[in-house]
């Protein structure tokens, strides 16, 4: 071996000195120094090293860090050499996994290991892995914005903060066993509440904490959450990021495949939390009406996931649904009495005979609402001017099926109508109906609702459709009903939620909350039968398809033109918007391109497209990488339809994000 | 359950015979005679139409043998699951003409009891129809209630189970049907019997049963409301009698069997809907262009995501205001959730919009000859009414486009946002059944296939008498049953079928070569230019010929660097597994690829020196017949040699050549 000195000291072999600092890269660190040759392999550095060190540890994560070089050794049978090292190279023996806290779609805060030496697409890979998120190369992760997550940290110092590290280090490297809640979540309760968390839908944010929260004001704006993606192809420690340093897991391509409820349950909830920020945080502008939808989603997905329903499926068969019932009814009566009219019971469908106030509007009318009595038999109501006159002809008489039912409610008001709208032959009659109170309303409404879809009230569902009429009543006693604008904890119960917390803030100014409790009502009742993943899915269908949905913007400079544009990338297209008033100019598809090239010089894209169209543009508000990135990935996932397989294709997918690693 | 099961056998089989003694004509193992009516049929069916009567009484007499031979059909298909029914159970004992009523025990008793009383029975006779017995009756009467029963060790999962087949039996005896009278193009009707739960693809089917048509997918049943002046195409997989049943007793409304090459123009030509970019006027002749690929990937993008793509359609329409004849231009824009419009003083972002209508409860019409009833701007109207509106009303709501094309995106973009992927279903099952069709007649002979099949499907196999107006030849069942043996497996085995029509290859294509516009782009590192190449393979047009030309620039440019020093060793597999993998995601190019590079090679000029100097045809602004002079990228796009024929080889040596680069 080396060591030996000639007469001056010096070495006579062609040894030197090096000298590793262990841990991360902090200069403090303490240091060993070693006497290695060129033709030294990493490998017998790394044994050197653990040798010197004389402690007894797990070291198989520990590899070389090259600050200068910012890079890994990691190929053991490289000699120094090769590697081009010196003795004045600043090497780290520390460990290729390192804790770092994620926020995650459904922003909680989580602790885990990730691998600082991977390329971020395997380290993803790795992390979704471990929560049991399919298709991780549809998610990415960003660097957290600084500023804001300071000022966060000061007003709510406690957030909770979940981990997993020691998962990763039970685990290992080994890919985790999904069988149910998958193996390595099971280990303890702190896990599998972190499980949990991962897979449970959050309930509504504090409305008040909704106003505080940065939304996009601008397009100029929403281009901003892009310069921050971190680059797939090289790994986080290149990229700067340090030990407990907070990242963002998102998902980054708008191209979700095979989603399926039953085994993506973690996936299937993160997409709807991102959906449901985005929607919250105005980064995806959508409709009045289409915001009522989104919130009556997710009143009730919070509903179902506090009630713990999370496995079961709210709708049944609507076919067999009478059917079966009949079987029971009839089974039991034929195992008692036999001798009862067995079939009549089957037919009697239950109905609702009651004093109410019907208010018809008609032109050039001033009468106001008048008591009837009024019976709902079946699909059909029917009036009387009094009980008396119940058995002879109604005054009138309505088929609900397909008709309109609006409530018409305000609680602190006392006042609960249902507004029918029934359409005629001749057109839409209208009519009132006004209740007393919550409980005649919530039977009355359900009986309307069920037969505006052409059922009884003989039908199973009745029953869960008056508790959620009068569970949302009540949501607006307490909820909004005085002054409108409570806060209330991030945690609050199904009963006492704010409807604030479930529209986009624009709305909280808009309405008053007892205006915006009536209309989540009126769209929940089409959402009201959907099981929890049902709901979510069904949510993030709808997001799906708002038209500005999935875009990722980008301030681009178009080659010849002298001012800012945006560039707007989705899965399927790019989209040159004017920046000041937000039209789209032109739009290219992703199928008609032909090839892009990144001039990383000049920080320009150059796409040609079918037809000699060629455009070029240079980036400003994000590197040109990222851009290029969006665009090979896009390409990268519209691969993916043909192997149906789980398997990724890494290669590929780095072959068309990278390119870049060169410079 | 085998005990149980041989039961419900015996059951359903003894019901099935009792049929059999009605209709008295039949021996089991024959089929029906296909000659002559039954002289005395006594028909086992409630008929649930209150003008059943005067329909028939309308009919012409070779309408009512048509309608007899329905009849038939339907107890010859009953006797053939009678067939079924016997084989499955291992009990050959039964022999239709010997049942006797005494037989039935316990529950069966009972539920035949049902079925007697509490079906009309209507005798039908060579003159004219007696009235059915009860028509209106919905409800099946409560049976006499069984006397005590001759209880045997009968467990009691045997008596659910023939308690629900009995209900099975009662509520298929409560089916209802409806003589429908069709209109045909000729301006001859055909009146065929639909029962209740037929969709209109159903009642197609027996059409084309009947008629000579070819069953390409444009034959739809339209609705016509000559009252009203507007009209609809039958969405297929629309229930018949429902939307018949919205129909007035004294209607004027009419259904038509015709081509209409509208019902599925977005499955033929999807380009004219979804990529209608504004600006592209003279759309129509570059929308030809597009090959069959590229619509399958435009297809599937559209309809086969999480989420439907709606297409993006907005623009200034007319408004008929509400009562009168005057009409407002307004802006309009089609999302998934509704139409909106942008009111006055407000931007068309999201945030602004007026909900116009919501689709839930309203059909989309064509409005026929609006200019001359309603003062309309032009003829190109569409109208959106809740589907029991059958007379002028303020809620029809009509509305105005500029021009046919116009008018069709709308409409075309209604349906879509309203039936959403039943559409493509729809779409699908249609193409299924042209191309079926259009095999059988290229068969030339008719097979004399055994017409005594099991198949008795449900789609309407109730074609057996020759003389349904004259039109059925003698081999129309055995036609039928083949076409439908053929239809079944065709979507078990979804094996490739000729193309019928313009579309070729029709669904079961779609499947086999989904994504195949989008190859992945092997990146080809450069020195300062990283060139990926998305290839678009299957571009037929100027590809072949464009792609590989930008040979000259290669020349000029320096050449390639050494590879950069690190990642030696971890370099991408070597060529041969590179060889191996394209075809996993590259599809074969189209075959008319080589027939086009041959003619056309248009290699685009070498790019001008100064690429930046004259930026006069800004591709982005307007659409200029292609600039290909300019290429703007330094880099050319892959260095093959020129004169490639084939892109993939270009792909190829591009890859290769970069891992040259590399090694």
């Amino acid at each position: 071996m080396a060591g030996m000195k000639t007469a001056t000291g010096d070495y006579i072999d062609s040894s030197w000195e090096l000298r590793v600092f262990v841990g991360e890269d902090d200069p403090e660190a303490e240091s060993v120094t070693l006497r290695v040759t060129g033709e030294s392999h990493i490998g017998g550095v790394l044994l050197k090293i653990v040798e010197e060190i004389k402690r007894k540890q797990d070291w198989s994560d520990h590899a070389i860090w090259w600050e200068q070089k910012r890079q890994w050794l990691l190929q053991t049978h490289w000699t120094l050499d090769k590697y081009g090292i010196l003795a004045d190279a600043r090497l780290f023996f520390g460990p290729q996994h390192r804790p770092i806290i994620l926020r995650l779609p459904n922003r909680r805060a989580l602790r885990l290991r990730a691998s600082f030496s991977q390329p971020l697409f395997q380290a993803v890979a790795a992390i979704c892995r471990l929560l049991s998120i399919r298709h991780p190369e549809e998610l990415s992760l960003l660097r957290a914005p600084e500023k804001k997550e300071k000022k966060k940290k000061e007003k709510e110092p406690e957030e909770e903060l979940y981990d997993l590290t020691k998962v990763v280090l039970a685990g290992g490297v080994a890919p985790a066993l999904f069988r149910g809640m998958p193996a390595h979540f099971s280990d303890s309760a702190q896990t599998e509440a972190c499980y949990h968390m991962l897979s449970r839908p959050q309930p509504p944010p504090d409305p008040l904490l909704l106003q505080r929260l940065p939304r996009p004001s601008s397009l100029l704006d929403k281009t901003q959450l892009h310069s921050r993606w971190l680059d797939s192809s090289r790994c986080l420690m290149q990229q700067g990021i340090k030990a407990g340093d907070m990242l963002w897991l998102r998902f980054k391509y708008y191209s979700f495949f095979d989603l399926d409820p039953k085994t993506d349950p973690v996936r299937l909830t993160q997409l709807y939390e991102q959906a449901r920020w985005d929607l919250l945080l105005e980064e995806t502008d959508c409709t009045e009406e289409e915001m009522m939808v989104f919130a009556a989603l997710q009143y009730h997905i919070n509903k179902l996931s506090q009630s713990g329903e999370v496995g079961k499926t709210a709708g049944t068969d609507l076919g067999l649904d009478d059917l079966d019932a009949a079987l029971n009814n009839l089974e039991v009566k034929l195992e008692g009495s036999a001798s009862t009219d067995v079939l009549n019971n089957l037919t009697t469908i239950p109905e609702l005979k009651d004093h109410l106030r019907i208010f018809r509007p008609r032109k050039l009318t001033l009468k106001g609402y008048r008591q009837h009595w009024v019976v709902f038999k079946e699909t059909t109501l029917s009036y009387y001017k009094s009980q008396d006159e119940a058995p002879g002809d109604p005054i009138q008489q309505l088929n609900l099926k397909g008709c309109e039912v609006v409530p018409d409610v305000n609680v602190s008001g006392q006042k609960f109508c249902i507004k029918l709208l029934v359409p005629s032959p001749e057109g839409m009659s209208e009519i009132y109906l006004r209740c007393q109170d919550e409980k005649q309303y919530a039977r009355w409404m359900a009986g309307c609702r069920l037969a505006s879809k052409g059922r009884t009230m003989a039908d199973s569902s009745y029953d869960s459709e008056v508790q959620a009429i009068l569970a949302f009543l009540s949501l607006q006693r307490t909820g909004g009903g005085g002054s409108g604008n409570h806060p209330q904890g991030p945690d609050a119960s199904a009963e006492g939620l704010n409807p604030y917390g479930l529209v986009a803030p624009r709305f909280q100014r808009k309405f008053k909350a007892k205006q915006l409790t009536p209309r989540i009502l009126e769209a929940h009742q089409n959402v009201a039968q959907l099981s929890l993943s049902e709901a979510q899915l069904r949510f993030i269908q709808a997001w799906q398809s708002l038209p500005d949905f999935g875009i990722s913007y980008v301030v681009v400079r178009f080659k010849g033109s002298k001012k800012d544009e945006i560039l707007g990338i989705a899965n399927n297209r790019l989209i040159r918007i004017d920046l000041a008033v937000g039209d789209v100019v032109k739009t290219w598809r992703f199928s008609n391109m032909r090839q892009w090239n990144v001039n990383w010089d000049i920080r320009q894209v150059a796409i040609e497209f079918d037809e000699h169209i060629n455009v070029a543009f240079s980036c400003v508000s994000a590197s040109c990488r990222i851009v290029h990135e969006y665009i090979g990935g896009y390409i990268f996932l519209s691969t993916r339809e043909r192997a149906r397989g789980e398997e990724l294709d890494e290669d590929l997918f780095l072959q068309l994000t990278g390119g870049h690693e060169a410079f | 359950m085998g005990e149980s099961s041989d039961d419900i056998d015996q059951m359903f089989s003894n019901l099935l015979g009792e049929m059999d003694l009605l209709t008295q004509s039949l021996g089991v193992d024959t089929l029906p005679p296909p000659e002559s009516k039954p002289p005395r049929a006594e028909f086992n069916y409630s008929v649930g139409f209150k003008d059943l009567n005067e329909s028939l009484n309308a009919l012409e007499d070779q309408d009512l043998d048509a309608l007899m031979a329905d009849l038939v059909a339907d107890i010859s298909e009953a006797e053939q699951r009678t067939i079924q029914a016997q084989k499955e159970s291992s009990q050959n004992q039964h022999h239709p003409a010997s049942v006797e009523v005494p037989d039935f025990s316990g529950a069966a008793a009972l539920s035949y009891g049902a079925n007697v009383t509490a079906i009309s029975v209507s005798q039908y006779e060579d003159d004219l129809p007696p009235p059915p017995a009860d028509p209106m009756l919905n409800l099946p009467l409560p049976p006499p209630p069984p006397e005590p029963l001759s209880q045997e060790e009968e467990a009691a999962q045997a008596k659910a189970d023939k308690i629900k087949l009995a209900l099975e039996k009662l509520k298929e005896a409560k089916v209802k049907k409806l003589v429908v009278k069709v209109h045909m193009n000729d301006n001859s009707t055909k009146s065929l019997m639909v029962d209740e739960r037929q969709s209109a693809r159903d009642v197609l089917d027996n059409l084309f049963e009947k008629t000579h048509c070819d069953c390409n997918v444009d034959w739809c049943l339209y609705e016509i409301y000559p009252e009203l002046q507007i009209e609809r195409i039958f969405e297929d997989h629309e229930n018949v009698i429902e939307v018949l049943s919205d129909w007035t007793r004294d209607t004027e409304n009419k259904v038509l069997f015709l081509e209409k090459e509208e019902k599925y123009a977005v499955f033929k030509n999807p380009q004219n809907f979804y990529l209608n970019n504004k600006g592209r006027k003279e759309g129509k002749e570059t929308n030809e262009k597009m090959n069959a690929k590229n619509k399958e990937s435009l297809l599937e993008e559209s309809f086969c995501g999480t989420s439907i793509i709606v297409p993006e359609l907005e623009g200034a329409l007319s408004l008929k205001e509400d009562g009168k004849k005057t009409w407002k231009r307004r802006y309009f824009l089609l999302r998934a959730s509704g139409i909106y419009y942008v009111p006055k003083g407000k931007t068309k972002t999201s945030r602004d919009l007026a909900c116009f209508i919501q689709f839930e409860n309203v059909n989309i019409y064509y409005g026929i000859q609006c200019k001359m009833k309603y003062k309309a701007p032009t003829d190109y109207c569409f109208v959106l009414k809740h589907p029991q509106i059958q007379k002028e009303s303020q809620y029809i709501k009509y509305l105005c486009c500029d021009d046919a094309r116009t008018l069709n995106q709308w409409v075309m973009g209604i349906r879509i946002a309203k039936y959403g992927k039943t559409l493509y279903d729809n779409y699908q099952r249609a193409m299924a059944r042209a191309g079926l069709a259009s095999r059988w007649t290229n068969q030339s002979t008719v097979s004399t296939a055994p017409p005594a099949t099991s198949a008795a499907p449900s789609t309407g196999l109730k074609t057996s008498t020759p003389q349904a107006n004259g039109q059925i030849p003698q081999a129309a069942h055995s036609i039928s049953t083949v076409l439908e043996e053929a239809h079944r497996h065709a979507e078990t085995t979804k094996d490739k079928k000729p193309a019928l029509g313009n579309q070729g290859p029709g669904a079961p294509e779609a499947h086999q070569l989904p994504k195949s516009s989008l190859p992945p782009p092997p990146p080809v590192r450069r020195s300062s230019d990283v060139c990926s190449s998305p290839a678009t393979a299957p571009r037929a047009r100027g590809l072949g010929g464009g792609f590989p030309a930008p040979a000259p620039p290669e020349d000029s440019l320096p050449p390639p660097p050494p590879p950069p020093p690190l990642d030696e060793d971890e370099l991408p597999p070597p060529p041969p597994d590179f060889h191996d993998a394209p075809p996993d995601f590259v599809p074969p190019p189209p075959p008319s690829f080589a027939g086009d590079v041959g003619s056309a090679l248009p290699p685009p000029p070498p790019p001008p020196p100064a690429p930046e100097a004259a930026g006069p045809p800004r591709v982005a602004l307007k659409r200029p017949p292609a600039p290909p002079k300019r290429k703007e990228s330094p880099g050319p796009a892959v260095g093959g040699g020129s004169g490639e024929q084939d892109f993939m080889s270009d792909l190829m040596k591009a890859l290769q050549k970069k891992r040259g680069n590399m090694s």
